[in-house]
């Protein structure tokens, strides 16, 4: 979601003579269309060159700019990443020409790669960005290659040409190796220097396939991505691939054949600026009084209502959650209104999922699905500042599959799902297939972390003497938590990682339980390999005798498989806490003073008798290694 | 009628009064009382100050209970102590059969002052005495010897009725056999009342920035907790009651003003940094002596804060005030004084601490056990939950 999207005065923005011209409802023929995205490896400079392209063709004026323009969440900005696609439609004249470019920045980091994929599908070419000094990295290669599968046509760009420490020549030859690009078809620019922009421009003007498709045909565009505005109910985002889509018109959602009046069409230049048409070939934004965005399935087909397409567009892939983990009120009322909050992020963020659960420990609460750590920290983060709810999260874990002895396949998001042990067939762990890309003196390091961590070694390929990709199959579950910190420790910060899920295998997985005063806390139960199991329960005890505070009993930690206990702490109790003295003066003061700690208390979630704070339910990711 | 209600509510209006004097020969380790230490030459400024804020009652007010504390209040010379008496004669006139306490620090009673005090109707002398031990005394930063006491004991029971003794544990480096020595010591003057405080580090004193930078270290839990039992022991078996959590007294010694607090009831306060509970408000003076002086000499009022509660948050203040004494919370005066049911605010949590052997609960009234006694800030906590 882009915050200029929200803003209702953002549509007055950069209204140049081309919006206007939008406005007169001028259709642009296909010849004149080039739709693509933006795509590379986090930080090689995606939004910056954006930003160049709205500068050099005016839609926006010098005044109005500000760096990474299209990354307008407020997260973005704080954190100088992109996390969402920005869609923006950008006209420039070329030989006498003006075009229409439909561009779609996108977000570089592992987490989000399903927005890449789906900003492929709305377009036909890309420009793939190298830093000349990090030059290819896991990214690079992971979104090369996702262009590849849709056939895109992909305009390789080394940026940063401006840094002193750029190293060109060896970079164009990694591109050479790594994906197999024509060291001659390598443009050179620089999004901050404003380098080579025009060259890059005209490259996609030149190279970028028109898109096909007949403005006359039965309506057919591609939802391919959604916000919800407060004020105008779901936004559409849609790639238009064949017909055209008119304000006024009944529209119909393929998928689930539900009808709409559009109300408002438009596009994103970069704020949204109506328009009376989008024809084939076209990119905007489509505005139908749709409530909720269940309504809306990213991947379907908006047809005409009257005059429908006979087929759906191919679609996606449903993103899948590889994260999960428990999210519960600090106070149980809270329940409907935590419920609220998720349905609205999840309104602009349809890759995390939500399901009710209930922990005997936590009370109600949701199991949130997530694409990543990032993705999980920044829907937290979001759910944390736009709600105030007080929240606990359990540790995440990935998703397991259980044979049973039944023959049922048992899907297991949540360890307190999986059945007694006498009732497991065999346990079942995803694997992942990572390429880590990272200097040669590095290899040795990081063969010996995947080791530890069960990996399974595939190969090694240099892309020069000093850099290599380095191929392993590994649990998922030793990915997530903390594999892309020790690669970063391991190699200096030079190393960088993808990984894409390739299946389930069997493994010793055990649950690995967690008894607080006698009591097992579902929250703080793991799916652990029996090999570390012993080693973990001990270090787990331990850590939360440290987070749980004395009580006026004596409270007892204690880690168990099944109904065996590996390890045991004991938290004593308070003996003595007494103030001495308590006269007049003293009544008011101790009142504000036990007030603010009575206060502190509440933020805790109670089991049974004992008070358990948020920074215990993630001991349990903590001490994993 | 108000008026008569009004007469009625001990815990509306006061029947008792504080009267704070700041001064000090010098300022201890561990003190964060509102004290001024070596600026005697503001004694009679202050003295004038005081007259002025009594002024503000209109008419006397007598009182039942009235106690002088301090900083030193006998730091004063024998003409301004003098003064200040006629003054407190004046304004806080005693109702028959009164308690009048006067802190002191042993060696600053000198005969003449006890004649003073004794002359003034004084029925109470609270030494602050800390320790007999001269290690501890060092540690504290207290100006006089062991002897001190034992000839200001003697020397006050000759006129003064009851002679209270305040005492200090849990001292950095020392043992349960110093502790001992000292309530032995105690025990031998053949007094009527003790107070034995667990040393804290309150937020600014010296004592606090030198935990704070490592230079002492506080004792042990176990420790602290061995010498509050030894406390309770050593003091009953001589024939003391524990009347309060930090109190002791011979049957009949009790101090009547403190357990005015303890009650929840209203109190007057005057001087630097008193505190008073009129009608349900709360109100502090300020602490600042230059801002005491000045606001009261050109008569206004040195309050510098005021709280109204709401009728919960006074219950809830109740309860845990009144938990402090030995016979706890009594379920007919709670609701008479506060409109709440007992049960109906803490039931749940009551009847969790009685099954702990914190609390004991014979249906007539709440009390904290021993063992609740020794943990009874966490107790109050649970309440505020
Ligand atoms: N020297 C130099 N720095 C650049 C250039 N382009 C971008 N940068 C810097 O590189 C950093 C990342 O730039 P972004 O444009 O946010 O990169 P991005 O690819 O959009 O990053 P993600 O969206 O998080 O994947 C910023 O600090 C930019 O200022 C360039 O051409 N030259
Ligand atoms: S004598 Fe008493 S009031 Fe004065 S500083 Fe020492 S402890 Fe505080
Ligand atoms: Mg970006």
């Amino acid at each position: 979601m882009s915050r200029l999207a929200l803003r209702p005065d953002a549509r007055h923005v950069g209204l140049s003579h081309d919006a206007r011209r939008c406005k007169k409802n001028m259709t642009t023929p296909n010849e004149l269309i080039r739709n693509f995205s933006i795509i590379a490896h986090i930080d090689h400079g995606k939004s910056t060159l954006a930003d160049q392209f709205l500068l050099k063709t005016g839609t926006i004026t010098a005044r109005e700019f500000q760096n990474q323009m299209l990354d307008a969440m407020d997260l973005e900005r704080e954190r100088g990443i992109t996390i969402r696609m920005h869609p923006v439609t950008i006209y420039h004249q070329y030989q006498g020409k003006t075009y229409e470019l439909n561009l779609i920045d996108t977000p570089g980091h592992v987490d989000f790669s399903y927005e890449v994929s789906r900003s492929l599908a709305a377009c036909e070419g890309c420009i793939l960005l190298v830093d000349s000094f990090q030059g290819v990295q896991a990214q690079t290669v992971a979104n090369a290659y996702l262009a590849m599968e849709h056939d895109l046509t992909i305009v390789p760009v080394l940026n940063k040409i401006d840094l002193p420490i750029a190293r060109p020549d060896v970079v164009i030859a990694e591109m050479e190796q790594a994906l197999a690009i024509t060291p001659a078809e390598v443009l050179r620019a620089s999004g901050k220097a404003g380098i080579g922009i025009e060259e890059v421009l005209a490259a996609i003007i030149e190279r970028i396939p028109a898109p096909k498709g007949s403005a006359d045909d039965p309506l057919r565009a591609l939802v391919y991505n959604s916000h919800f505005d407060t004020y105008k109910g779901v936004v559409v985002y849609v790639c238009v691939k064949e017909g055209t889509l008119r304000k006024g018109q009944r529209i119909r959602l393929l998928r689930d054949g539900t009808e709409h009046d559009v109300i408002e069409i438009g596009r994103f230049r970069p704020g949204m600026t109506p328009c009376e048409e989008l024809a084939a070939g076209q990119v905007g934004y489509v505005m139908a009084q749709i409530k909720t965005l269940g309504d809306v399935h990213i991947g379907d087909t908006v047809t005409d209502a009257l005059r429908p397409a006979a087929e759906a567009l191919p679609g996606y892939k449903e993103p899948k959650a590889m994260v999960f983990s428990g999210l519960y009120p600090v106070n149980n009322q809270d329940f409907e209104t935590l419920r609220e909050a998720l349905g609205k992020l999840r309104l602009n963020d349809a890759s995390f999922t939500y399901m009710p659960e209930n922990s005997e420990g936590l009370g109600f609460g949701f199991r949130c699905g997530f694409l990543g750590m990032l993705h999980r920290e920044i829907i937290q983060q979001r759910l944390e500042r736009h709600s105030s709810l007080d929240l606990v999260q359990t540790a995440p874990n990935v998703t397991y599959e259980i044979l049973t002895r039944k023959g049922e396949i048992l899907v297991i998001d949540n360890p307190q799902k999986v059945p007694d042990p006498g009732q497991i067939e065999e346990f079942r762990e995803p694997f992942v297939r990572i390429s880590f890309l990272l200097p040669s003196e590095n290899i040795g390091d990081l063969m010996q972390l995947c080791t530890e961590r069960r990996g399974i070694y595939l190969r090694t390929e240099y892309l020069s003497p000093a850099r290599a990709i380095l191929a392993y199959e590994l649990p998922l579950a030793e990915v997530i938590y903390d594999l892309y910190d020790k690669l970063k420790s391991v190699t200096h910060g030079y190393g960088t990682m993808d990984y894409e899920l390739i299946g389930y295998r069997p493994a010793d997985l055990v649950r690995l339980d967690i008894l607080v005063a006698g009591k097992r806390v579902d929250a703080l139960s793991t799916i652990v390999h029996r090999v570390f199991a012993d080693r973990r329960g001990r270090k787990l005890v331990k850590k939360l005798r440290g987070e749980i505070d004395r009580h006026l009993f004596a409270i007892a930690i204690q880690a168990a498989i099944g109904s065996r206990v590996i390890a045991r702490e004991t938290i004593a109790p308070i003996k003595k806490n007494v103030t001495a003295k308590c006269y007049g003066g003293d009544i008011t003061r101790k009142r504000k003073l036990w007030a603010k700690q009575a206060a502190g208390k509440k933020r805790m979630k109670q089991v049974g008798q004992v008070e358990i704070p948020q920074e215990a339910f993630l001991a349990v990711l903590e001490t994993d290694q | 009628m108000k008026g008569t209600r009004q007469l009625d509510s001990p815990w509306l209006h006061p029947r008792a009064a504080y009267v704070h004097i700041p001064f000090c020969l010098q300022h201890c380790s561990y003190c964060d009382f509102a004290v001024v230490a070596g600026r005697d030459e503001r004694i009679d400024e202050y003295l004038d100050a005081l007259g002025c804020e009594l002024r503000g009652l209109q008419e006397p007010h007598p009182v039942a209970t009235l106690f002088v504390g301090g900083g030193t209040p006998t730091h004063l010379n024998c003409v301004q102590l003098e003064r200040l008496l006629d003054l407190l004669a004046t304004w806080l006139p005693l109702e028959p059969g009164h308690e009048y306490t006067v802190e002191a620090n042993p060696e600053t009673l000198t005969d003449d002052r006890i004649a003073l005090l004794a002359s003034h109707a004084v029925t109470r002398l609270s030494l602050g005495a800390q320790s007999f031990s001269a290690r501890v005394l060092t540690a504290l930063t207290r100006s006089h010897h062991a002897a001190d006491i034992r000839r200001s004991v003697t020397r006050a029971r000759e006129r003064i009725d009851t002679v209270s003794l305040d005492l200090i544990f849990g001292v950095p480096g020392t043992t349960l056999a110093d502790w001992r020595q000292d309530l032995d010591e105690t025990l031998s003057l053949g007094i009527g009342h003790v107070s034995t405080y667990g040393l804290t580090y309150e937020k600014g004193t010296l004592l606090w920035k030198q935990k704070r930078d490592g230079q002492v270290h506080a004792l042990d839990e176990q420790t602290e907790l061995t010498m509050y039992e030894h406390s309770m022991d050593r003091l009953q078996s001589a024939g003391f009651e524990h009347y309060e959590i930090s109190s002791f007294a011979r049957p009949g010694r009790r101090c009547r003003h403190n357990q005015v607090y303890w009650a929840n009831h209203a109190y007057l306060g005057f001087g630097l940094g008193a505190a008073r509970y009129v009608n349900g408000t709360r109100e502090v003076n300020t602490r600042d002596l230059a801002t005491y002086l000045d606001r009261c000499r050109s008569g206004r009022s040195p309050t510098m804060q005021s709280e109204t509660l709401s009728p919960l948050d006074r219950a809830r203040e109740t309860l845990t005030v009144q938990l402090r004494r030995a016979e706890g919370i009594e379920r007919m005066s709670f609701h008479a004084q506060t409109g709440f049911d007992l049960d109906e605010l803490a039931g749940a949590t009551i009847r969790r601490l009685v099954e702990l052997a914190l609390l004991a609960d014979n249906g007539i009234s709440v009390r904290l056990t021993r063992r609740g006694k020794c943990v009874a800030d966490s107790l109050t906590l649970e309440f505020l939950k």
